[in-house]
């Protein structure tokens, strides 16, 4: 296939950065889509289709990568040639073990009903603060190549992430479902 | 070709150059079938007008089946061979149906089942011999090709069938093995939802994003869909299979029954009577805010504000199911667009005010609830077919339940998470867990959950001749691939020999429809268990390779030890092994530590011995593999 010897960016026509144009990647993904599909290929021939249900694959899976925050910073790092699955507490640092066990703590402790929401409500909106602070960090630790610095924030921008599945399903089940 | 075309009387003629292709709702209760003509599209009656067809076949002996209205009007008369809900069985089998709860039983406790089928599927016996779900579904298909290459005169060139966003692979393909089984080329299977969106789509030129809520009689169906310059994107679906306007009707039997003083009806008339008057005042309710009801000597009347009362429960699981669609889709409701109603049940108002007051704004509805879904097939129908020019528009759909596979411990590695847009490709590495493995059995499963006994089991298949190595050292790489239609196929291989396994998942293997939702249902209940058992799980596994890969550097190195060390470490695993079949997690893993630490020297040293300093810092599981 071609089309996986280019890298994600490059196949979508958009300049290789963290902060990127969702609206015009979304936009070149579905034009490419509009040639690509199997549905484009419903009259053709088998190895046409074949073909198409391999692009198609290919698309989905590198806009499904850059058009979320956390893959896309891995997707970015591991082109660096960064090994984001291995990592040691001490890449991790003091500062975010305390950081997490605060927030974990703050979590942890609230009432398991109702009465917990408004709490909950106020957790997501500083764990989303934080998360998007670090993505700007991450975008500029990034920009000046200093990889080791952009790991580490990438490791807290996945346990802020977590975090915040964590308080969702918090609020699922205190709400009841 | 000057050749003047001269048409039947009462059909309309077939434009040159243009193919036909239809579009079909292929429903639980009522089909339909609707084709582009004149550029709009639109649902073709039978000869005496009628657009809904009774998903319902009359088998009789020697004769032709029957099917429709005339089927239906056999089936107080001849109950036994006269099949109805033929959707509910497709993709299933024999025990699955049985063992079925009551949406079910009403239905097939019917018939009469082939107790010696094959492989379990079911096959019932009629007066015109064993008929099994594809073969009615066939003859609901066939009876409804034929009215359209009546209608549009010519022969079909495809068709498009829509199936519930819910139906799995088995059910998938056997909707797809009916209408081959009547000579139909399936150009696509559309996900019912979708094919709503479609309607409204077009006919609008809707920008942003959509909800589709589809309120049957006995299901309920919610997707979250993106449009954009003519490309639909499925951005999340859910549903509850054993919720819809069956539902309401119940309530307000139960109203009546408790306010008439009345137990259980078990009389099989008064229970229809009751029914009956029950279906009369929700429908008046559509228009009146109270209604009058009689029921044998009891006289009462309801309220529109007491029937919201008495629906409040089914509301709000419809609400709530509306509102984790939403959150799977990672957006507010407010974000929400349009939403475009589906199903009969969705007449009622009190789902219609429920649903303005969730969203902030009123759905549409201009399109008959009952028929948005054939005409959206149909749209599609036509546009696949190449009557419509390419860049018309184009349905990018999701897969509905997340796939994984089995690893050690029996967690489930999840490897297309729901909701992840089709087709698509992924693929991941595994590794082997004993030394000298030289074979892989592979177990793919789909459900939400993080334990294999809780998912379903599709499919298993086994790699072999995997060359023989240290633990953790052989690469297997497990591919899934999902295509257009939802259909998943597996493969595995070795990377070092190239040696491939791979499966395309049997329909037999197929999940049981009235399962997914409880499959859903209970994932989000038992998040916290399922934390701990897969926490435990880790940590045993963890604990066992620690203990393994130490056994056998003691064998092959056991001279780099002096005696005290060696009693240490024997003991730290002894006491590791017996905390791995009883303890709890935080045990396990305090001990896995103790032992890494008493024979951290010795993987240092064996680590010096081997390969010299270069992986200082890493566990001795992992010197195990990079010393081979």
């Amino acid at each position: 296939m071609q089309t996986i010897n280019k890298n994600y960016f490059q196949l979508f026509s958009i300049p290789e950065t963290y902060q990127l144009d969702i609206d015009l990647l979304g936009e070149n993904y579905r034009g490419m889509q509009v040639e690509m599909h199997p549905d484009r290929f419903v009259n053709a021939s088998e190895e046409e289709k074949m073909w198409s249900v391999q692009r198609s694959s290919v698309l989905n899976q590198a806009y499904d990568t850059l058009k979320d925050p956390l893959k896309r910073a891995a997707y970015m790092l591991e082109r660096q040639g960064m090994n984001i699955e291995q990592v040691s507490q001490h890449d991790l640092g003091i500062d975010l073990l305390m950081e997490q066990m605060e927030l974990r703590e703050s979590l942890d402790e609230l009432p398991k009903n109702e009465s917990a929401l408004d709490a909950l409500g106020r957790l997501k909106k500083e764990v989303s603060e934080k998360l998007n602070s670090r993505e700007e960090s991450f975008s500029s630790m990034l920009m000046d190549s200093e990889l080791a610095t952009a790991k580490k924030i990438f490791h807290e921008m996945q346990f802020l992430k977590k975090l915040l599945l964590e308080i969702n399903q918090g609020e699922e089940q205190r709400l009841g479902y | 070709m000057a050749l003047l075309q001269i048409s039947e009387p009462g059909s309309k003629p077939a434009k040159p150059l243009h193919r036909l292709a239809v579009g079909i709702d292929l429903g639980t209760t009522n089909s339909l079938v609707a084709a582009s003509s004149a550029g709009a599209v639109e649902i073709l009656a039978d000869d005496e007008g009628s657009h809904l067809l009774p998903s319902v076949v009359h088998y009789p002996a020697g004769l032709e089946p029957v099917v429709g209205q005339g089927a239906l009007d056999q089936l107080t008369i001849d109950p036994a061979n006269t099949i109805i809900s033929a959707k509910r069985m497709l993709g299933k089998n024999l025990l699955d149906i049985q063992a079925e709860g009551d949406a079910n039983k009403a239905v097939t406790s019917l018939y009469q089942f082939d107790q010696n089928s094959r492989d379990g599927v079911p096959q019932i016996l009629t007066a015109a011999g064993l008929k099994s779900p594809v073969q009615i579904s066939a003859d609901i298909l066939g009876t409804l090709a034929s009215r359209a290459e009546s209608v549009l005169g010519g022969k079909l060139e495809g068709v498009v069938i829509t199936v519930p966003a819910y139906f799995n692979d088995a059910q998938r393909q056997q909707t797809k093995e009916a209408a081959k089984l009547v000579g139909l080329n399936v150009l696509r299977l559309l996900n019912e939802p979708t094919a709503a969106a479609v309607a409204y789509g077009l006919d609008t030129k809707d920008q942003g994003r959509i909800i589709i809520f589809d309120l049957g009689g006995g299901t309920f169906d919610v997707s979250l869909l993106s449009l954009q310059r003519g490309v639909f994107e499925v951005l999340s679906t859910g549903g509850d299979t054993n919720l819809g306007g069956d539902d309401f009707d119940r309530v307000i039997m139960d109203w009546i029954c408790s306010e008439a003083g009345l137990d259980q009806i078990t009389d099989s008339k008064s229970f229809a009577r009751l029914r009956n008057a029950a279906i009369a005042a929700k429908h008046s309710l559509t228009e009146v805010d109270i209604v009058g009801i009689n029921f044998e000597n009891w006289q009462g009347a309801l309220s529109r504000a007491q029937f919201i009362e008495l629906s409040a429960d089914l509301v709000k699981r419809i609400i709530n199911t509306c509102r984790r669609v939403i959150r799977d889709a990672s957006i507010s409701v407010d974000e929400i667009d349009n939403i475009v109603l589906v199903g009969g049940a969705t007449r009622m108002l009190v789902i219609r005010e429920a649903v303005a007051e969730f969203f902030g704004k009123p759905a549409l509805a201009e399109i008959d609830p009952d028929k948005v879904v054939a005409i959206g097939a149909g749209i599609q129908a036509d546009v696949l077919i190449g009557n419509k020019s390419a860049n018309d528009f184009l349905l990018l759909d999701v897969s509905p339940l997340s796939l994984g596979i089995e690893t050690m411990g029996e967690l489930v590695e999840k490897i297309i998470p729901r909701n992840t847009t089709i087709p698509v490709t992924r693929a991941q590495e595994f590794t082997t867990f004993k030394e000298g493995q030289t074979a892989m059995s592979l177990h793919v499963v789909q459900g939400e959950r993080e334990l294999v006994s809780d998912c379903r089991s599709l499919a298993r298949f086994e790699l072999r001749g995997i060359p023989p190595m240290v633990a953790g050292a052989a690469k297997i790489r497990v591919k899934f691939q999902v295509d257009a239609d939802g259909l998943l196929s597996v493969s595995a291989e070795e990377l070092s020999t190239g040696m491939i396994a791979e499966i395309q998942v049997k329909p037999s293997f197929g999940l049981n429809a009235d399962a997914i939702e409880e499959i859903l249902q209970s994932s989000q209940e038992n998040a916290l268990a399922d934390m701990e058992a897969r926490s435990i799980g880790e940590a045993r596994l963890e604990a066992q390779q620690l203990i393994d890969a130490l056994a056998s550097a003691v064998e092959i190195d056991g001279d780099l030890l002096d005696e005290s060390e060696s009693l240490l470490i024997k003991a730290a695993i002894e006491k590791l092994e017996r905390a791995n079949t009883e303890g709890d997690s935080s045990e396990i893993r305090v001990l896995t530590e103790d032992l890494n630490r008493v024979s951290g020297n010795f993987a240092a040293r064996r680590m010096d011995l081997h390969i010299g300093a270069a992986l200082r810092g890493e566990s001795i599981d992992m010197i195990e593999s990079s010393s081979d």
